[in-house]
């Protein structure tokens, strides 16, 4: 999904490659950008979903307006994934209304 | 608390503009943005502008914010990022929050350049993962360089619509359509040709019907509507698309200057809700300006001048600028905004119908229907050499049909072959006595990619074709490939005879294809052979 050789804006000035966890999975992406964007970049486009309905969200805005691709960085819950910037080693996790799965499992939410 | 003597809030275009005016006259100047970098919109936007060369046309939208960056460190202007403006309050106090701190500061004067939202239309299906704003989409591909999706629905044919379309083409997305609920495209014609003629279909009078998938858009039902806006049973069309890039309008970000006290007014022509303001961009809170798309939804280059009005009048109110230079200095900067509020997409236009230019000519039906002119229309054109001179050797042919604000192909040539009348807004046409080069600077020049070079008698049966283009990767001399006509539709074969690149191109390269003669008038679009057929 990355783009390579843009015929206007040539290479993309990127950052280092590092390696972060998302859901526990081993992940790669670039030291910087936003999270969202090496998620998608590794074809991770459902970022949470919502607590009552269990509805699952991704980028919305890409701005950090709309709360939609918010998730647990670090253990932290609600952070704007699409504005976030990746660093090494970071958890990266789907966020379940505020949880994690696991938690959300262990409250026995309906997955 | 700390003091200011120039509050702006929003580091785009408008605000970045109105803090380099206001500085420039002594103004000390602190811009807020909630963005990690400045520039608002300007940094994503990768195409030519249009209007003269005093709005900078045939420039790329980031290299302007660049050099409005630039301009504004030069000047000490200072720029606080991830800085959110909440609050504006009596005396002009502001509440600033950045990392969870909140500080009150008071300021002399405040520009408010907060620019514009996005709209949404609600449909089944549209909280999907997939379906994404064309800001989202233009942010990920040209600021991040990944990819929004793979195969892609817009649902707009406004100038957003159109122009973020052609960047995912750029991006290497495949665009499958570009729908819109209105009978007309909204956007430029020329924006939407250069979509059109790499084979992107528009479908006019539709909307989404709904967006599926398990947990993320697997596809997309698009529907016919009727005069009445209802769906018209039966015409359902299933795009298997795993994106849906949503170009519905914008509406101005009002909701700070009412905080502030300042009255508005729904105005649909200015895009909705818009703070009361005068010519000066003065509200009715004395010391509060606003400027840009928040008070009512244009483009860049209108920002940057509604910015230095309200710049100006920031340092007029200070006393830093006398009534007589603010009188000149404002009469210019109306001017080039009364400028690109000309022509059938100025000011007032909005949704008004047109069947004829401003000389006189019938429009282009198949434009407005299908976004692109169709051969059977184009020769009516100002633009269009006659046979006879196309027989003769090289010329310009001009694409350009609709009056819009935009002169950079006059500027281009040095040899004088392209005229414009009076008004910026006229369409380009052809000096009949002088001689075309075939320099290609025309061609690369048109933010409308619009010129296209032909000489109908380059062989014995053959004609010569010279095009705009900017998709990677780029043909090489030699390189053998498909002529597509202005929807896309292959007509025969054509041959790479070279491919220009100049720095003073700036990115747009100047390709060169030989083709059949019969297709000279036909043929618009080159496609390397080995691309995917769109449409087969
Ligand atoms: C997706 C999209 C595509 C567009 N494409 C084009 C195009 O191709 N050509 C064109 O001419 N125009 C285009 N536009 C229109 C664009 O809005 C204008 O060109 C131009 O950017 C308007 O300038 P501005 O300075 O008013 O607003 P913006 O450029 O939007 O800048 C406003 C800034 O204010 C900041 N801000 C807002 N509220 C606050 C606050 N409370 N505190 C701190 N900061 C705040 C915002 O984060 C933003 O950085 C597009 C707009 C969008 C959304
Ligand atoms: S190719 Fe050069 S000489 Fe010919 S019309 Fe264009 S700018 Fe003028
Ligand atoms: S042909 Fe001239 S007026 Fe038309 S879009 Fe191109 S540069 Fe602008
Ligand atoms: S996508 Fe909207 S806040 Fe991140």
């Amino acid at each position: 999904m990355r783009i390579k050789n843009h015929p206007i804006l040539g290479e993309f000035d990127k950052g280092r490659t590092v390696a972060f966890s998302y859901n526990g999975a081993p992940m790669t992406g670039c030291e910087g950008e936003p999270i969202a964007a090496a998620l998608r970049a590794n074809d991770v486009i459902i970022h949470r979903y919502t607590s009552k309905e269990h509805k699952p969200r991704g980028i919305f805005c890409a701005i950090g307006r709309c709360t939609d691709c918010v998730m647990i960085v670090n253990g932290k819950p609600n952070v704007r994934t699409c504005v976030t910037p990746l660093e090494e080693g970071m958890t990266v996790e789907t966020q379940y209304g505020l949880l994690t799965q696991e938690e959300a499992e262990a409250k026995g939410a309906v997955l | 608390m700390r003091r200011v003597e120039l509050a702006v809030v929003g580091a785009g275009p408008a605000g970045l503009s109105a803090a380099i005016e206001a500085a420039r006259h002594g103004v000390e100047v602190v811009v807020f943005d909630e963005n990690q970098r400045p520039g608002g919109q300007l940094f994503k936007q990768i195409h030519k502008f249009f209007g003269s060369k005093e709005h900078r046309a045939r420039e790329r939208g980031f290299r302007i914010g660049e050099d409005l960056l630039k301009e504004a460190r030069e000047l000490n202007v200072t720029v606080e990022l991830e800085t959110v403006v909440s609050g504006i309050y009596d005396g002009l106090e502001l509440v600033v929050t950045k990392n969870d701190r909140v500080e009150h500061l008071r300021a002399n004067a405040v520009v408010i350049a907060t620019g514009a939202s996005e709209n949404m239309i609600p449909f089944p299906g549209w909280t999907l993962p997939g379906v994404i704003g064309a800001g989202a989409a233009q942010t990920m591909c040209n600021l991040h360089g990944v990819k929004p999706g793979k195969n892609i629905l817009m649902v707009g044919s406004g100038n957003v619509g159109v122009v973020v379309g052609l960047q995912l083409i750029q991006a290497g997305c495949s665009l499958e359509a570009v729908i819109d609920a209105s009978p007309r495209v909204g956007g430029y014609g020329v924006h939407a040709a250069k979509i059109a003629r790499t084979g992107v279909p528009f479908h006019l009078r539709h909307t989404i019907k709904e967006v599926y998938g398990k947990d993320r858009v697997e596809g997309a039902v698009i529907v016919e509507v009727d005069e009445k806006w209802q769906p018209v049973p039966g015409s359902e069309k299933d795009l298997k698309v795993d994106t849906v890039c949503m170009a519905v309008g914008l509406s101005p970000m009002y909701q700070l200057s009412k905080i502030a006290g300042c009255e508005t007014v729904e105005d649909p022509s200015r895009g909705g809700v818009v703070p009361i303001c005068d010519e000066y961009g003065a509200t009715t809170v004395p010391g509060i300006y606003v400027a840009g798309d928040v008070s009512g939804i244009e483009e860049a280059s209108s920002a940057m001048i509604g910015g230095k009005i309200a710049g100006a009048s920031a340092a007029l109110k200070q006393g830093y600028l006398a009534q007589d230079v603010f009188e000149e200095r404002y009469a210019a900067f109306r001017k080039s905004l009364e400028q690109l509020r000309q022509g059938q997409f100025g000011h007032g236009m909005k949704g008004k119908k047109i069947t004829h230019t401003q000389e006189g000519i019938e429009v282009s039906e198949s434009l407005l229907c299908r976004g692109f002119v169709d051969e059977s229309e184009i020769l009516r054109f100002p633009g269009i050499p006659s046979e006879e001179i196309r027989m003769r050797g090289l010329t310009p042919v001009i694409e350009c049909t609709q009056n819009i604000p935009c002169d950079p192909c006059r500027e281009a040539c040095v040899k004088g072959c392209i005229r414009i009348g009076e008004s910026i807004t006229d369409l380009p046409s052809l000096s009949k006595e002088v001689q075309c080069t075939g320099c290609g600077m025309c061609v690369a020049a048109c933010p409308g990619q619009a010129i296209f070079l032909l000489n109908q008698n380059y062989s014995d049966g053959e004609a010569l074709v010279v095009l705009p283009y900017e998709f990677q990767p780029l043909p090489e001399a030699g390189d053998e490939g498909t002529a597509c006509d202005r929807s896309g539709n292959p007509v025969g074969k054509a041959k790479v005879l070279k491919v220009q690149k100049a720095k003073t191109m700036d990115g747009t390269a100047v390709l060169s294809m030989i083709v059949p003669r019969e297709l000279a008038m036909t043929a618009r679009f080159f496609r390397p052979s080995g691309s995917e057929e769109r449409r087969a």
